[in-house]
């Protein structure tokens, strides 16, 4: 179910609609069809259950529900759903997973990464989830 | 002064009766102007050049959606309109059938229209630019093999059938209400419609994008038919319209 800020989501990819080329955008994106290449976006994405993604994904918070080729880097908060599969690397502050998504790729939190910076006691990492 | 620009078909003697009540209702609001026939002139954007250069304030289109085409193409060719372009308006008075664009305007019926006129309530509207034509409404094509390429570097796709809509200004009688389209923002609001249900729709802004498409039926504000290819643009804030409070816009 997507979030209710993408209720009136600037642009939406429709599930009958292919994307080719560097996707750039300035305001929430939702992703339901395929995309082939690169897609950014200053705010949050929403990337459907039937979505094919075969990009490199950059934004400020993300909920994933489809397949993704390529690495993501959310500078915020991911989502993955059930039902999403990830093969590539993703970078997050913050990250929740359900149960059933698939993860092929390193997970890196750069939240984790500030944390131990401040703090060199915190040993805190966020590991590769194992298939 | 207003000038008001009669079309071709108001000749027909069943629209005498409405003419006559919108004439005596713009004299009795004493917005009396120069009226100027189309079927009697060959050269619109000459006559409407020569209208603005002896001063006129308002060009009203007196007719339907492609009288509103017409006028609109000739103000806006005018090499005089950028000079005068602050001080000239743009109004519509609705006579009879397909009159979707007053309609978004929210300019609903004749005799209503003078009123708006009176009332003087401008807004700045962005106007539509496929190859050498203006558009106020949208340029629409099958969407089954279409492509539409964007300068920023993607292009959008779809085998399947359905229809693709590339929005000026919604019209508040033809399109679908829950679409959201702005002519006052500076962009194309472009939707992809391929199911019977609204939630397999496609939805971007853009202010230019070339269209590619294999069938070569582009229809143009309803009433003109383009091949494709096509680039498609939009001009800022090009027009002022006066408008009614019912309006498909903010």
């Amino acid at each position: 179910m997507k979030p209710e800020k993408f209720k009136d989501a600037e642009t939406i990819i429709g599930s009958s609609v292919t994307v080719k080329g560097d996707f750039h955008g300035t305001g929430n994106i939702i992703i339901e069809g395929s995309l082939e290449g690169s897609l950014k976006t200053d705010a949050d994405v929403y990337i459907g259950e039937k979505a094919q993604v075969v990009a490199n994904i950059e934004a400020e918070n993300a909920t994933i529900n489809g397949q993704i080729n390529g690495t993501i880097k959310i500078s915020q908060y991911l989502a993955l759903g059930s039902t999403a599969k990830i093969n590539g690397d993703v970078n997050f502050q913050e990250l929740s997973v359900s149960r059933g998504a698939l993860i092929n790729g390193r997970l890196s939190s750069h939240g984790a990464a500030r944390n131990k910076k401040n703090n060199s006691t915190d040993k805190k990492e966020v590991l590769p989830e194992e298939e | 002064m207003n000038i008001y620009i009669y079309d071709d078909y108001l000749n027909k003697p069943k629209y005498n009766r409405i003419l006559s009540r919108v004439e005596i209702r713009l004299t009795d609001l004493s917005l009396n102007g120069k009226i100027i026939r189309l079927g009697a002139i060959r050269n619109v954007s000459d006559v409407i050049q020569n209208e603005i250069k002896n001063g006129a304030k308002t060009i009203v289109a007196v007719g339907n959606n492609q009288t509103v085409s017409k006028v609109i193409g000739a103000i806006i060719d005018n090499e005089l309109y950028g000079f005068f372009q602050k001080n000239v308006l743009f109004s519509i008075i609705p006579i009879g059938e397909d009159n979707s664009i007053a309609d978004s305007l929210g300019i609903k019926a004749s005799e209503e229209a003078c009123n708006i006129l009176l009332a003087r309530r401008v807004k700045k509207i962005d106007i539509g630019l496929i190859n050498n034509y203006y558009f106020l409404n949208k340029v629409s094509l099958p969407s089954a093999g279409a492509v539409l390429e964007f300068k920023d570097g993607f292009s959008l796709s779809t085998d399947q059938k359905g229809v693709i809509e590339i929005f000026n200004l919604r019209s508040a009688t033809n399109d679908d209400k829950r679409l959201k389209v702005n002519p006052i923002d500076g962009l194309l609001d472009i939707y992809i419609k391929t199911g019977k249900n609204i939630k397999d729709l496609t939805r971007l802004t853009a202010d230019s994008l070339k269209i590619s498409t294999a069938s070569n039926e582009l229809l143009v504000d309803g009433t003109l038919n383009l091949s494709a290819p096509a680039n498609i643009g939009i001009v800022r804030g090009k027009l002022n319209v006066v408008v009614g409070r019912d309006r498909s816009f903010d």
